[in-house]
């Protein structure tokens, strides 16, 4: 899944029909002002400015600022623009106009094994999300397309009467034509509200996000992807990613701190199985990190190098199952190359390294990981023979 | 028995270098359970018309190569079953072309990347047609003893090790590709093995899900227990979950689902919004699925590590009530063949080599002139002179002797047009001749009258001056045993009019302070020659051979001297033609003397 920011996401939904709030990126609060000269939307009605970053709870943190002229917007701007948040340095702001509205309601559309479903609630905002009950579903097969009927019998359902009827059931009838058309797996606007002016139905926000495996028939999609777990990533994840996107196979490496097991597995099954070992038993995880089908060796090199790098580690998991055709003794060379590169710049002090791993050329692979014992790594090397995650409970169990 | 995939599974390959890859592991498996390979055709349109090689045992099997699926299966009609290995973008049309032709009832899916919707439309059409999509992302299919689809399995020592050549009593479900291996390897040292191996592909959306391959094992009554490798997200587990909790169900039920590590990471690590939002009810995480499956009557370990001992005691108790028998094993099972490169680093074979060489070796990453790595050479300031030594003379040599190669190798570089060499290459170019051709055409005119007299004029005066002769006893040998003196000799110079280069040179080499005897005895022959007729000159072909053998290069090597030279004039003299767009050249009749029999009448066929 791809995550989109919000701006790129209200542009989806534009193209598609769907109303939106007039609305700008901007990256400087100097841009904002000559947008502002330009557009008479700026002037005319009141302002929010949000920083436009993958950011989780931006109300807290004061990045949203809502009722302002286009004065208060530029001062909203230059205000957040350069905020450090933890890892990230707020470098957008979108700024919409303010919707003067009464009611507020809720429509998404997701994906299903079978299809998708679109949901429609007749309450918007927080409102809908403590009363779940009250988003009322259509259920659709891959393929199909709902009718006007079948909308209709939707949000009559859901609570809608008289003039809005019609209207919600063709807001939900576009965005489900902006879901299939744009690959997306989850389109989301809460709230809905009804444009006092005149009366028609506007997306106040948008979440969005698409399937990024589908990029290739997307040219439009010019917009990066953005992180989907409620933060920016880091440097090192994407040093990673780049590696990623050049190689046949592939490595993945997410940071979580304030952990003292490092992972680094091989196969996106078995890693989560180890990260789950780790927590399972206690420890406390430092990221989480795969490589898989066959990556070249410099490449897990680099995510060796990251993992190594990683603060107040005490084990580093090197676990696997049975390959089917990833190359051990290659893919461990990789990692002992890393580990190699790590010790020489200091990194690796008491850390102990576990290994377990199986598949073609194993016993070369796990030789040479047991002569880096010779070298003074402190490493414990183990083969099939020994249960996938019980490397993870030696090193969990391990003292000193 | 087995699902899915079975001894009368026939099979054709969607896609190029990895379908090739899978049918070379699928021929592996075919070889170790002595059967003939299940793969008959490719389809590829790129190769089509071609066909593909793939080993068994130490033979080559020639699997052809069509365009389309439907001429696979006109011409192979035993096909039922497609494997995809076709790229992200085009992989849902190759699919829907399987699933439409009427020989196929399986297509598995292996290109990983695949739009969420495109794998959907698939599965949707399949179920419409009562055929199997499995995948995409799928790591294989692969039935103990009967069938491999794909890679899933890995090498053959794993084959081995798993006991895959014979079938057991578990079935195995994973969305892993990864650990489908660690599941068969479990399975095959906790218990008695497999009957099936399914990888449905780890995408959100797969194809089939777990409660239909369940329906097929609980059919298969070879199979007494499935385990299934689970995931958070979705809802594939409570639905087999719901499944087997639904009735008694024959097969014994085994399950584990990862993701519990969900709970412990930090606050909106959790992927996506919609999974958040409808996971208020807890649906889709590891502990939801993992409760379901216990509550449905499956055993469900608390780890993974704890997953071989539940096997193990299913199995104990399969023995128990009779449902299974112990396995005896094979006595032999088939070995893979070893290639050459195998066999030769397992110090098994020793091959005579075919060819020996003594000057150059290019398997590192970069070529070694005489042992000297090439970029080593440049940046320690050697150059081509220096190569020239190492790869004709296996010796370093010294700046000085550099210097006179280098100086060899500019005066020789080119004559101009007229030489027969020179020449040939202009005939060719104009003719329409390709470069190497066309030079080659001109290299071949060196010979004894053009440029080649330079080994045998080194030849002689070498001989002369190890043998100690004088100039008259070694024009009187010479005389007697070979003819006109090699070196000695131009068409258009002369004493009067003398040829620049060999006087550069010889000045040069006379300037340096080292022995040159045969260089000395060369124009101690010119001396006496060119007083009997004053075109008998040393030429530069005598000049560069007397120089050269006294540097030490060895006789064999001296027309290459000329041959490399030459070669920068050759070329030249090509792209020049080419450059000009020449055009075609015939001979002018005036050039030739028709000195043939007049015109005559034929006279009647006797």
């Amino acid at each position: 899944m791809a995550k989109v920011l919000e701006g790129p996401g209200m542009g989806l939904m534009k193209k598609w029909g769907i109303h939106v709030p007039n609305y700008a990126v901007v990256t400087s609060a100097e841009e904002l002002a000559k947008l502002g000269q330009a557009n008479d939307w700026f002037k005319q009605s009141k302002l929010v400015a949000k920083a436009h970053e993958a950011l989780g709870s931006r109300f807290k943190l004061g990045l949203v600022k809502i009722d302002l002229d286009l004065k208060g917007a530029e001062a909203a701007a230059k205000d957040m623009i350069g905020r450090q948040v933890g890892s990230i340095t707020v470098s957008q702001v979108i700024v919409s106009e303010m919707i003067p509205h009464k009611e507020e309601y809720y429509c998404a559309v997701k994906s299903t094994r079978e299809g998708s479903e679109i949901l429609v609630a007749n309450c918007g905002g927080i409102e809908v999300e403590s009363n779940w009950e009250r988003v009322k579903r259509l259920t659709l097969e891959i393929g199909q397309a709902p009718t006007g009927e079948d909308l209709e019998k939707l949000v009559k359902e859901a609570g809608f009467t008289g003039a809005l009827v019609k209207k919600m059931a063709e807001f939900a009838g576009k965005m489900f034509t902006c879901f299939d058309n744009e690959d997306a797996q989850y389109l989301e606007v809460n709230p809905v509200v009804l444009r006092e002016s005149d009366g028609e139905l506007v997306a106040l926000d948008a979440v969005t996000l698409l399937d990024g495996d589908a990029k290739f028939r997307h040219p439009d999609w010019n917009f990066p992807f953005a992180a989907e777990f409620g933060r920016a990533y880091t440097k090192h994840e994407l040093e990673v990613m780049a590696v990623d996107s050049k190689i046949k196979g592939s490595v993945k490496f997410i940071e979580i701190p304030g952990g003292d097991t490092a992972m680094l597995p091989a196969g996106g099954g078995a890693s989560v199985y180890y990260s789950d070992a780790v927590v399972a038993r206690g420890g406390k995880l430092a990221n989480y990190a795969e490589y898989s089908g066959d990556p070249p060796d410099w490449a897990v090199e680099v995510l060796t190098e990251k993992v190594c790098s990683l603060p107040g580690i005490k084990n580093i998991i090197v676990g696997g199952a049975i390959a089917n055709f990833t190359d051990v003794k290659k893919t461990f060379g990789g990692i002992i190359n890393g580990f190699r590169k790590a010790k020489s710049d200091g990194k690796l002090k008491g850390v102990k390294i576990w290994v377990r791993r199986g598949g073609p050329r194993e016993k070369e692979g796990l030789d040479a990981m047991r002569a880096l014992k010779d070298e003074g790594f402190d490493i414990h090397v183990f083969d099939r023979n020994t249960p996938l995650t019980d490397i993870v409970d030696k090193a969990v169990q391990s003292k000193g | 028995m087995s699902i899915l995939a079975n001894k009368d599974t026939r099979v054709v390959i969607q896609g190029g270098a990895a379908g090739v890859n899978a049918a070379r592991r699928m021929a592996e498996f075919c070889y170790l359970i002595k059967k003939p390979l299940n793969v008959e055709a490719f389809v590829y349109p790129p190769d089509a018309g071609k066909s593909n090689e793939i080993p068994y045992g130490s033979g080559l099997i020639a699997i052809p190569v069509y365009k389309t699926i439907a001429e696979a299966t006109k011409h192979h009609p035993q096909i039922n079953t497609s494997l995809v290995y076709i790229g992200a973008d085009r992989a849902m049309k190759g699919g829907m072309e399987a699933l439409d032709d009427a020989h196929i009832k399986v297509v598995s899916m292996i290109t990983e990347g695949v739009p969420e919707k495109d794998a959907k439309l698939l599965g949707a059409h399949a179920r419409k047609l009562g055929k199997v999509f499995n995948g995409p992302s799928s790591i294989g299919i692969i039935s103990a003893g009967a069938c491999r689809l794909g890679v899933i399995g890995g090498a053959f020592d794993n084959l081995v090790l798993s006991k895959l050549y014979r079938e057991g009593s578990f079935g195995v479900i994973t969305k892993s590709g990864g650990l489908s291996n660690e599941i068969i390897w479990i399975c095959s040292q906790f218990a008695d093995g497999i009957t099936t191996a399914i990888g449905i592909g780890g995408d959100a959306y797969p194809g089939t899900d777990y409660v239909s391959y369940l329906e097929m094992f609980e059919r298969d009554p070879q199979t007494k227990a499935v385990v299934i490798v689970g995931e958070m997200g979705g809802d594939l587990e409570e639905r087999a979950a719901e499944w087997y909790g639904a009735k008694k169900r024959r097969i014994k039920l085994i399950a584990v689902v990862s993701g519990f590590c969900q709970e412990s990471l930090p606050k909106g690590m959790k992927f996506g919004h919609a999974g958040a939002k409808e996971g208020m009810k807890g649906e889709g995480s590891a502990r939801s699925k993992s409760d379901a499956l216990k509550k449905a009557g499956a055993l469900v370990p608390a780890t993974f590590g704890a997953l071989g001992p539940a096997i193990k005691e299913t199995y104990q108790e399969l023995l128990k009530s009779g449902q299974v028998k112990e396995v005896i094993e094979p006595a032999t099972l088939p070995k893979l063949p070893k290639s050459v490169e195998e066999a030769m680093k397992a110090d098994e074979v020793m091959v005579a080599p075919l060819i020996r060489t003594t000057i150059s070796d290019d398997r590192g990453d970069e070529p070694c002139y005489d042992g000297y790595p090439a970029s080593e050479l440049i940046n320690k300031g050697y150059e081509i002179p220096h190569v020239i030594g190492l790869l004709w003379d296996k010796r370093l040599i010294s700046k000085q002797e550099a210097e006179i190669v280098k100086r060899i190798m500019m005066l020789s570089a080119d004559h101009g047009p007229c030489v027969s060499g020179a020449y040939a290459t202009i005939l060719a170019a104009c003719a329409g001749i390709g470069l190497s051709q066309s030079v080659a055409a001109g290299m071949i005119m060196i010979g004894p009258r053009f440029g080649g007299a330079v080994t045998d004029a080194g030849r002689y005066f070498k001989h002369a001056v190890d043998n100690k002769m004088s100039v008259d006893e070694f024009l009187a040998y010479m005389k007697k045993n070979v003819g006109p003196v090699p070196g000695i000799g131009h068409r258009v110079k002369s004493l009067r009019n003398p040829d620049k280069r060999v006087k550069e040179l010889v000045g040069y080499v006379k300037s340096l302070n080292i022995k040159t005897p045969c260089l000395d005895f060369a124009l101690e022959v010119e001396k006496v020659t060119s007083a009997k007729k004053d075109n008998l000159i040393l030429n530069v072909d005598g000049t560069m051979a007397a120089v050269l053998v006294d540097i030490g290069f060895p006789i064999d090597s001296l027309n290459g001297f000329f041959i490399l030279s030459r070669t920068i004039g050759l070329i030249g003299h090509w792209v020049d033609q080419k450059r000009q767009d020449s055009r075609l050249i015939r001979l002018f009749d005036y050039l030739v003397n028709y000195a043939a029999p007049k015109r005559r009448e034929v006279p009647p066929l006797k």
